[in-house]
């Protein structure tokens, strides 16, 4: 008895594991959903080398923290003066004064003795990538890698986080939905209404203006709004249609409880789906937080999206490239682990969905 | 129905009412008003009455049609600012749906039918990125780039004030009435597209599609000169001046998800054993493209389409904060950044029912599309 309880158990790990090598053989044969996961593998790596980094000593963390941390690059300027009129013989135009290696004398107000001539020892800040700060500092001194590090924790924390929680309610919720139906489904499919009804980002604003948000906070947030939202209509359907199924009734007459046949025989079905709703989610709740910190409403410590508020609050965001490294860097993040959530959600949707496979 | 209005009415009120402070707060921050200035405002504006009486009356009032007055725009009613706001919004987010819809579906059905080539790879990256792309660091990239670099076109709002001077009339009238033109000639190009869909021959149907588009513009032409319109035409081309950066920026990020969604539909339709019947009668590949399978995987985008409708003003908040385009969403955030509730209320009502009519469209349009639908549900 008890051997063919371990043999059967032997058996489905068996089985597992051919699902499994099966799936990723499918997975793989999607260009695109590799690209998506070489991103998203890129930035968890990011994300995983900040602590390590600190961890063993090669960055301290009074240079490099990404909050607190502050390096000070100097360079020699000379100090000169600006013409009140131009063109003259040095100088084109007004854009052209303070060149290259040069200082205006009036911006030096708080050094006393300095004359027109001198070289003076000057505080970069922002300063340009160099071999110690490989995408250079921001207008406080603080390391933009570091903080592209941190900020790729914030948004695997927070993308994951509220993704798992949202689909798990939707999945939950519509399964049930589908399985109970009558006054259970009208009520759940009335909420949903209730929820897609609210403008998400005006909804966001309120809730940040009379709570403090931190991470875990605005996870819980996004997830519940996107679990109750429209994603439960979609998951009852797919739920309806699996309810349907002839194991299903099977099941039924062979004396299935309820609820063993909700969660050991619709759930499973319904699950692929939910997966890659889950991936897709992750895309829209780490836009959601650029934008929220984009605009200064969370209180947040460093993520993308505030990175981006410090550059155009401090005014370099209309500078173009000049600070290229203020800008780009944080745009590109969002942007690209966005994408290759979405990638990989393209990947799966090959696998599970065999009507799109090509073979 | 009417209960989930209710309950989104009542959970919206307690919503703003759970945001620290009021309208009015920054009165008790002035030194030289009298201290009993702050109580008399709130009395005016029955703020003081407590909670639950508050939300009655506010309820009570909205089914009958009382919207009350804005704190901010005091003897403005919210009505009228939506009535002034909305047409801007609406002008710009119809263009753009428009533009982004076609071009979408367009990009999506030639992706779809070069599965597998490097050219669909390259196209899908792209918009992959333009469909996740940041939005506001987007935007205001191409602001800087489009509007202070290049200096092509206006960075920021929708015209230029010098001009409007002694202009004889408000802006509105040209905004309702650049919609009324944007939607006349739409309609005549729909009108123009079905009538020359039953022809056979693909010549004629060019040329005839041609010659609509001719008309269409002469006729235009003739439209702006003559008349009234006459006058109105640098007024018009002022704000068209200023609305051309938003909308591309828009339908930048927008055309993405109408192009990666038509692809998947269009991949499952190409599937389908018709599709196999229509090559083994040899049909021209392009007919089979644009006549059997792009027709069947429209549903599912035109249903998406009409969801994104919803959005227009959840998502035109970023859009206008950033172009400063005064229109709804700008109403909308300010006025919960405010507190301005008897505005935000009416804003996010207005929202509300835009939502509930939308699902409804889409779902009656699912059925018209769709014949499967119709004939089931006659039994």
């Amino acid at each position: 008895m008890q051997i063919n309880e371990q043999k059967e158990k032997n058996l489905q790990k068996q089985l597992r594991r051919e699902a499994i090598n099966r799936n990723w053989k499918l997975f793989s044969q999607s260009k695109l959903g590799m690209i998506g996961l070489g991103i998203v593998t890129f930035f968890l790596f990011l994300a995983l080398l900040q602590p390590v980094l600190f961890f063993t000593g090669l960055w301290s963390q009074g240079v490099y923290n990404p909050v607190v941390g502050y390096d000070r690059i100097t360079e020699t300027k000379l100090v000169v003066e600006c013409p009140k009129e131009y063109p003259t013989p040095e100088y084109e135009n007004y854009a052209s004064c303070p060149g290259d290696g040069e200082v205006q004398k009036k911006m030096l107000y708080l050094a006393q003795g300095v004359e027109v001539g001198d070289m003076y020892e000057v505080y970069l800040q922002p300063a340009p990538p160099s071999i110690k700060h490989i995408l250079g500092t921001d207008s406080l001194g603080r390391d933009v890698f570091s903080q592209i590090m941190e900020g790729s924790q914030v948004a695997f924390v927070l993308g994951l986080l509220s993704a798992t929680l949202g689909v798990g309610i939707s999945t939950i919720l519509g399964t049930v939905a589908a399985f109970y139906g009558g006054r259970v489904d009208r009520y759940l499919m009335r909420q949903s209404d209730l929820v897609l009804m609210l403008p998400t980002l005006p909804l966001l604003f309120i809730i940040s203006a009379f709570a403090e948000l931190k991470i875990w906070h605005l996870a819980v947030v996004l997830g519940v709004i996107g679990g109750l939202g429209g994603s439960v209509i979609t998951i009852k359907s797919q739920a309806l249609q699996v309810k349907v199924k002839p194991f299903v009734d099977s099941a039924r007459i062979t004396g299935g409880s309820q609820r063993k046949i909700m969660f050991s025989h619709v759930l499973p079905n319904v699950a692929p789906l939910a997966l890659l709703f889950m991936v897709f989610s992750v895309t829209g709740a780490i836009a959601s937080e650029s934008v929220l910190s984009f605009l200064g409403l969370l209180n947040i410590d460093m993520s993308w999206g505030l990175m981006i508020y410090l550059s155009q609050t401090d005014g370099f965001i209309f500078s173009g490239l000049e600070y290229w490294w203020l800008i780009l860097p944080a745009g590109l993040s969002v942007t690209f682990l966005a994408g290759g959530f979405y990638l990989v959600g393209r990947g799966l949707d090959d696998v599970f969905n065999p009507r799109l496979r090509k073979r | 129905m009417i209960v989930v209005f209710f309950i989104f009415l009542v959970s919206s009120y307690l919503l703003f009412n759970a945001i620290p402070g009021n309208a009015f707060s920054n009165l008790l921050l002035n030194p030289n008003l009298p201290p009993d200035a702050y109580e008399k405002v709130l009395q005016t504006y029955g703020l003081d009455k407590p909670l639950f009486e508050r939300v009655q009356l506010y309820v009570v009032n909205f089914f009958k049609g009382d919207f009350g007055y804005s704190y901010k725009y005091y003897p403005q009613t919210p009505i009228e600012l939506i009535a002034e706001r909305l047409p801007r919004t609406l002008m710009l987010f119809s263009v753009v749906n428009i533009i982004s819809f076609y071009t979408g579906f367009f990009v999506g059905k030639v992706l779809a039918w070069r599965r597998g080539t490097k050219s669909e790879t390259w196209i899908t990256v792209t918009s992959v990125f333009s469909y996740t792309v940041f939005y506001p660091w987007f935007a205001l990239m191409m602001l800087w780039f489009f509007g202070y670099k290049l200096g092509w076109f206006p960075i920021g709002k929708f015209l230029y004030p010098e001009k409007w001077y002694d202009a004889p009339f408000d802006s509105d009238i040209i905004f309702a009435m650049m919609i009324k033109f944007v939607v006349v000639i739409s309609i005549l190009q729909f009108i123009a597209y079905t009538v020359s869909r039953g022809i056979e021959a693909l010549s004629i149907r060019r040329n005839i599609r041609f010659t609509s588009l001719v008309l269409i513009f002469i006729g235009s032409y003739f439209y702006w000169n003559t008349g009234e319109a006459l006058v109105r035409k640098p007024y018009a081309a002022d704000i068209a001046y200023h609305m051309i950066l938003p909308v591309l920026v828009v339908t930048i990020v927008a055309f993405a998800g109408t192009a990666l969604l038509t692809r998947t539909t269009m991949m499952e339709v190409l599937k389908e054993d018709y599709i196999l019947t229509a090559r083994a009668k040899g049909i021209s590949q392009k007919r089979i493209r644009d006549r059997h399978a792009a027709r069947t995987a429209l549903l599912p985008v035109v249903t998406s389409f009409i969801f994104t409708i919803v959005t227009i003003i959840d998502g035109s908040v970023l859009t206008e904060q950033i172009f400063s385009w005064p229109g709804m969403g700008q109403l909308l955030l300010q006025s919960v950044l405010n507190e301005d509730i008897p505005v935000a209320m009416a804003a996010f009502s207005f929202v509300g029912v835009f939502a509930l009519l939308a699902h409804l469209i889409a779902d009656i349009s699912y059925s018209y599309l769709d014949p499967r639908i119709r004939i089931k549900s006659q039994g």
